[in-house]
């Protein structure tokens, strides 16, 4: 499956990516929105969008609230190096969010099959 | 590591290079900023994001990658920002700590920097856990060879998994990324007299969970025993030791005190009544079983076999205090505790209750503290109690009676469910000679080591008692007669390798073992007769060995362990 992964850190961005790839998926990198419309404008196979929370100008859910105003409505799952609070996680149109942790690898690849196979 | 898992591994490796080799350059930059927004409240609030962000990510991705020294900087840099109070002295000190720890990882030689990579980041497959509940993570961490050899062989003949550190350095990043369950650390390291319990003192500090920890030291001086004491070490042992007695300390460190969970029958007929104290007490950590009617109590009794029954006073059919009475016609469960629960207006009734044998009373609706305290208290007092009727003191293993009845009830459970069971009996090779020759003491010794081997490598689910002076049974639930027989024949190996310590002699055991399997032999008794014999055989071909009963042992002969 190809996936977006959105991320204003390059270092972190490119870390989602590999762990991802390891799991066996293709990955496209942006370092913001623009850059996020822009590749989903240019892609039309991406299936699952893993963003990054904090971001300058535009943070991860005011992404996510963007895209679904224009009618994307591809699973979108949010990152965060804190503990995610409820309110964050029950934003609704997340499949899910996950703590930037020591854990990411398996929280992440259950929550990419969660999302794709739903 | 499949070829996926070592690109993996190398991507990862090229990413933690590049976080350290940008390191400077960021936080040149963000010191920048830093002093920019001291400059005025304008610039403060406009850059303030900024730095929260730079804090924020460093955490994020430092943790990721496994810089955990920097990712708790980050957070302290991240919650300065966040807090009330001027955070200046704080956030300046953090990008003091942060560029020293850089400035360290950039230094240390490239096979350390790989190596605290491959312990801090493992995505490969992660490997079958062989290890029993009981079996530990010990980290060892001394730099002269000499003993370590002995230390870790004994460590790992009791099962646990013993890693060796050199330096306190990649011991200090390995507690961090992998928490062991105790810490066997000398004293002096080439960098300084104390450095290693100074490295004890602030991982302590730092994870705010004290680890159990034994300090090894060439030297017994006072200077060395202080640092010791103030890093919260749990002991003290000169070397050369005796690697027995730092396993048995290390041990009684890490044995957990008790980990079955109290057992609790609660006899309700309001269903949401009973499901609302069942919960109260399933969060303190205790199993419940819930009943709604007087009547399904006592099969409840018989199949849950619970340290305390909580009963409700009202019920239809018959009152709390008629099944206090029918549940106590029954010897058996004469001690068992009996809590029961009443609304207010019932008090005139508690005094004829109290005849019952009922030991407290709790009113509805309940305070959920009281309730668990009150349970917890009584259970544990009869869990008490009964292990002092069921168990042998010096082991702590069952006593005769209580294996004969155990082995009988897994039994009976295996003729319903259909399951093998393997019997051993174990008995310790020439015990008499060891109590002549080194003393009881010593003897005792060899006992507590068998008894606390045992414990260690075999299941919870396995009934361990001590039959008699010498002599251990075990039952193995679930497995067949030849995997009990690899089982007990390693134990054997490595029973055989330990070393005892009597006045000036060191001297070493051997044990003999007999097996026998269920269903082939149906009851308790003809089980344990049938390993009896094999064990006997064992003892006559020269002991030191394990051999295993077959149908045939009656008239044929029997096979050995390979």
């Amino acid at each position: 499956m190809r996936i977006l992964v959105v991320d204003d850190d390059p270092l972190a961005g490119e870390m989602t990516g590999a762990l991802l790839e390891f799991q066996g998926h293709d990955v496209l990198l942006a370092n913001d929105a623009m850059e996020a419309t822009h590749e989903l404008d240019s892609h039309d196979d991406i299936a699952l969008i893993v963003s990054d929370m904090y971001m300058p100008l535009i943070n991860g859910i005011e992404l996510l609230h963007m895209l679904r105003e224009q009618g994307v409505m591809l699973p979108f799952i949010l990152l965060t190096g804190d503990t995610p609070d409820d309110a964050l996680r029950q934003t609704p149109g997340l499949s899910a969010c996950l703590q930037k942790d020591a854990a990411l690898d398996t929280s992440l690849e259950r929550a990419v099959a969660q999302a794709l196979g739903a | 590591m499949s070829s996926s898992a070592s690109s993996l591994h190398d991507k990862l490796n090229q990413l933690r290079q590049r976080f350290i080799d940008q390191l400077p350059a960021r936080l040149q930059l963000t010191v920048g900023l830093w002093q920019q927004s001291q400059a005025s409240a304008e610039a403060q609030a406009r850059l303030g994001p900024e730095l929260h962000r730079f804090f924020h990510s460093l955490k994020g991705t430092g943790r990721s990658l496994g810089f955990e020294r920097i990712a708790l900087l980050a957070e302290q840099g991240e919650a300065a920002l966040d807090g009330q109070a001027p955070a200046g002295q704080v956030v300046e000190q953090v990008f003091v700590h942060l560029a020293e720890e850089q400035q360290r990882l950039q230094s240390l030689p490239e096979q350390q920097r790989a190596l605290a990579a491959m312990t801090s980041v493992e995505f490969s497959p992660k490997p079958v856990q062989t290890r029993s509940k009981r079996q530990r993570l010990i980290y060892l961490c001394d730099d002269e060879p000499d003993q370590v050899s002995q230390l870790l062989h004994h460590l790992r003949c009791f099962g646990h998994e013993v890693v060796h550190f050199e330096d306190t350095d990649t011991f200090f990043n390995a507690v961090i990324t992998r928490r062991p369950d105790a810490i066997i650390m000398d004293v002096q390291f080439p960098q300084g007299n104390t450095a290693g319990t100074e490295t004890l003192a602030s991982l302590n500090k730092l994870t705010g969970e004290p680890l159990p920890s034994i300090v090894l030291s060439a030297h017994g001086d006072f200077h060395s025993r202080l640092s010791a004491v103030r890093a919260g070490c749990n002991g003290y042992f000169t070397k050369p030791v005796k690697p027995l007695d730092l396993m048995l300390a290390v041990d009684e460190l890490t044995t957990p005190s008790d980990e079955e969970p109290l057992r609790i029958l609660i006899v309700d007929d309001e269903p949401e009544v009973a499901a609302y104290h069942a919960l109260l007490l399933e969060q303190a950590g205790m199993a419940v079983q819930q009943v709604n009617h007087p009547a399904d109590a006592l099969t409840a009794l018989e199949r849950f076999s619970p340290d305390l029954l909580l009963v409700d006073v009202y019920m239809p059919v018959c009152s709390g205090e008629e099944l206090a009475n029918i549940i106590r016609q029954q010897p058996e469960h004469v001690g068992l505790p009996i809590i029961y629960l009443s609304s207010e207006t019932d008090s005139q009734k508690q005094l004829s209750a109290m005849t019952a044998g009922v030991e407290a009373f709790i009113t509805k609706p309940v305070i959920p503290d009281e309730l668990v305290s009150a349970v917890t208290l009584r259970a544990e007092r009869l869990r008490l109690l009964r292990s002092l009727m069921t168990r042998d003191s010096m082991t702590g293993l069952y006593n005769h009676s209580t294996t004969t009845e155990l082995i009988s009830k897994a039994l009976a459970q295996a003729h319903r469910d259909n399951t093998e069971h393997a019997m051993a009996m174990i008995d310790i090779d020439h015990f008499k000679a060891v109590n002549d020759t080194h003393g009881h003491l010593a003897g005792d010794q060899v006992i507590i080591t068998l008894a606390r081997l045992l414990k260690t490598r075999l299941r919870m689910s396995d009934i361990i008692g001590r039959y008699g002076g010498e002599e251990f049974v075990v039952l193995l639930k679930g497995v067949s007669d030849e995997r009990a027989c690899e089982l007990i024949d390693a134990l054997r190996h490595d029973f055989a390798q330990v070393d005892f310590h009597a006045g000036g002699t060191r001297f070493r055991c051997t044990f003999s073992a007999g097996i026998s399997r269920f269903p082939n032999h149906p009851s308790t008794e003809s089980l344990r007769l049938s390993a009896d014999q094999a064990l006997y055989r064992a003892k006559h071909q020269g002991r030191n060995q394990v051999v295993t009963s077959t149908e045939q042992d009656d008239d044929g002969l029997p096979t050995d362990c390979p």
